[in-house]
């Protein structure tokens, strides 16, 4: 039987503060509360996440996130089991100021602190909402991360193949910034893309005659820079089909990308023979239609079942650090008051690295 | 259990972790430890180590100081989350003290703290008996007029009164941890707002270069 718990997660590894209370049980796991305190606006001047602009405001907003996500979910310190939080990888000015507000608490709760893997967080978001049994598929794909992995257990993970360069989320964001539409790019590059023709532009589609799960995003964007100045040396500026032609081409190669690679990681997946195959999706960008369509298209041929969480949970969030929390705690593993904040620490300690292969290691 | 309310105060604003207890206003326990880096790591443990060397615990406490710099933006920020996660556990005021505040305590007064900016730029604040200036960075050799000839104090007292003609340097009263504490201590009754960096440096972000296209039609 296994004994209910209730854990306090805390993430702070990018630009959402976030907090949550999750309890799990043999009655089931509920998300009590999950607060996450945007910082869009604050970043919106520089076209990207400023690293120490979003430390300084994770450090404000940290503990008056876990005050809100409390009094949601109505219970106090006494009614905890422990505190789960983001120790990595990311931005290391919030995770240390993340990781710091929970050593506080459980210090001053007298609680079990449980130092997280944001993309475990990420990885283990479908068993918080669909209790799926390992081992399951799982491609993570958002501004800051895109990776194919085999999840066997709560800390046990072998990745398939990810991004070289830019995340799929990222380049949704400059293209954005490149064509004059607002941030988070993610929304108004699909909008846009639905009013184009994707046939007007050949974009390339990276890494696909190379085998294996890896992809590449960068060269699409200088691709579609080249095509962007093209058409305003034309014309004097950009005009407005040629922007939402470009949106179209751009959406769909990146979808054609994640769709082959997919199919390819679920080849792999499927050589396990699972009992019950699943392909899982989080993160971010899971959220674009055309992508997700083709996604689960790829996975109906391939005879896996389909799962996207919902999307406040396929975002940064922090019920998904407070869950990972639990697992973690359920297999017996717990951190001092000596945890480190990790700007770089990949899931799969074994794969060679992807990103980052200098003397301070893979970043994921 | 001493009857006194205990205090504890602690910084990490600078190359260390210090730390310092108060019974009342007696000190009971103190540490100081140099580090340039893994402040994030010890600073924790390290007052864990001192509370139970004083048979305290983390619940025996009534009010926490903690030093908001200005300093180290990332060591700043270590100690302020983690006061804030601690109070918000014990049900406990957090007080937030400056630098150039805890320098200024148990001085005379008028008196100019004047800390080390790095850059030959220094943090400074003015205390006289009829108020204070606001903290403010400035060059080494911009430190206004009034100034001059005056008591300082501070981590860049010698240097600025180079530049001071006629300044007095004092030393420091007592360590930095202690007089955190000890401000805490006074403000106890009107803690004011939580605990927030005083950073008096911008975020040297820059906005992106190249504009955004014109859009035709």
């Amino acid at each position: 039987m296994t004994k209910t718990l209730t854990f306090l997660g805390i993430e702070s590894s990018c630009d959402d503060t976030a907090a949550a209370i999750v309890r799990a049980g043999p009655a089931g796991t509920s998300i009590l509360a999950s607060v996450v305190a945007g910082q869009t606006a604050l970043h919106a001047a520089f076209g990207g996440v400023v690293p120490e602009i979003a430390a300084r405001a994770h450090a404000e907003k940290l503990d008056l996130c876990v005050e809100e996500a409390m009094d949601r979910a109505g219970v106090r310190f006494a009614d905890l089991d422990g505190i789960a939080v983001t120790a990595g990888p990311g931005l290391i000015g919030g995770v240390m100021a993340g990781v710091m507000c929970a050593k506080g608490i459980a210090a001053g709760a007298g609680l079990p602190l449980v130092g997280v893997n944001h993309l475990a967080g990420h990885a283990l978001t479908p068993r918080l909402t669909d209790d799926l049994a390992f081992p399951y598929l799982m491609l993570l794909v958002s501004g800051g991360h895109c990776q194919f992995l085999i999840a066997h257990g709560p800390e046990d993970f072998t990745r398939l193949g990810g991004t070289i360069d830019d995340a799929p989320g990222e380049a949704f964001d400059k293209t954005a910034k490149l064509l004059g539409l607002p941030q988070p790019g993610g929304p108004a590059v699909e909008a846009e893309a639905a009013l184009g023709d994707a046939a007007r532009f050949a974009f390339p589609r990276p890494l696909l005659d190379r085998a294996g799960c890896d992809m590449s995003f960068s060269g699409l964007k200088t691709a579609l820079l080249r095509a962007r100045d093209a058409a305003i040396a034309d014309h004097g500026g950009l005009p407005r089909a040629t922007r939402s032609d470009l949106c179209a081409g751009f959406q769909a190669a990146v979808r054609d990308v994640l769709a082959e690679k997919s199919r390819r990681a679920l080849t792999e997946y499927l050589a396990l023979a699972p009992a019950h195959p699943v392909f899982a999706v989080a993160g971010g960008v899971a959220a674009n239609q055309a992508i997700r369509t083709a996604l689960e298209t790829v996975a109906a041929r391939a005879g896996a079942r389909f799962i996207a969480p919902p999307l406040a949970l396929c975002t940064d969030n922090a019920a998904m650090i407070a869950w990972a929390g639990i697992e973690r705690f359920r297999l017996g593993q717990s951190d001092g008051m000596d945890l480190s904040a990790r700007p770089r620490w990949p899931l799969d300690q074994s794969a060679p690295a992807l990103l980052g292969s200098g003397k301070k290691g893979a970043k994921a | 259990m001493p009857a006194e309310p205990l205090i504890l105060g602690f910084d990490t604003s600078a190359a260390h972790c210090a730390a310092a207890l108060l019974a009342g206003d007696r000190l009971i326990a103190a540490q100081l430890e140099e580090m340039s880096k893994g402040q994030a790591e010890r600073l924790m443990p390290m007052m864990e180590e001192m509370l139970a060397e004083a048979g305290i615990g983390w619940r025996d406490l009534a009010v926490l100081g903690v030093g908001i710099g200005p300093g180290n933006f990332t060591g700043v920020r270590i100690a302020v989350a983690a006061a804030r996660g601690l109070a918000l556990a014990l049900g406990i005021p957090a007080v937030g003290v400056s630098t150039l505040e805890a320098r200024a305590l148990g001085q005379p007064r008028p008196i100019a703290v004047i800390e080390d900016a790095r850059r030959d730029m220094v943090y400074w604040q003015h205390f006289t008996d009829d108020g204070t200036s606001p903290p403010a960075l400035a060059a080494l050799a911009d430190l206004p007029a009034v100034l001059k000839g005056q008591v300082v104090t501070g981590t860049a007292a010698a240097i600025a009164a180079a530049h001071l003609r006629g300044a007095h340097v004092l030393g420091p009263v007592m360590p930095l941890a202690e007089a955190i504490a000890r401000e805490a201590l006074l403000r106890r009754g009107a803690p004011g707002a939580r605990p927030a960096p005083l950073y008096l440096r911008g975020a040297d972000a820059a906005p992106p270069s190249d504009p955004p296209p014109v859009i035709l039609g």
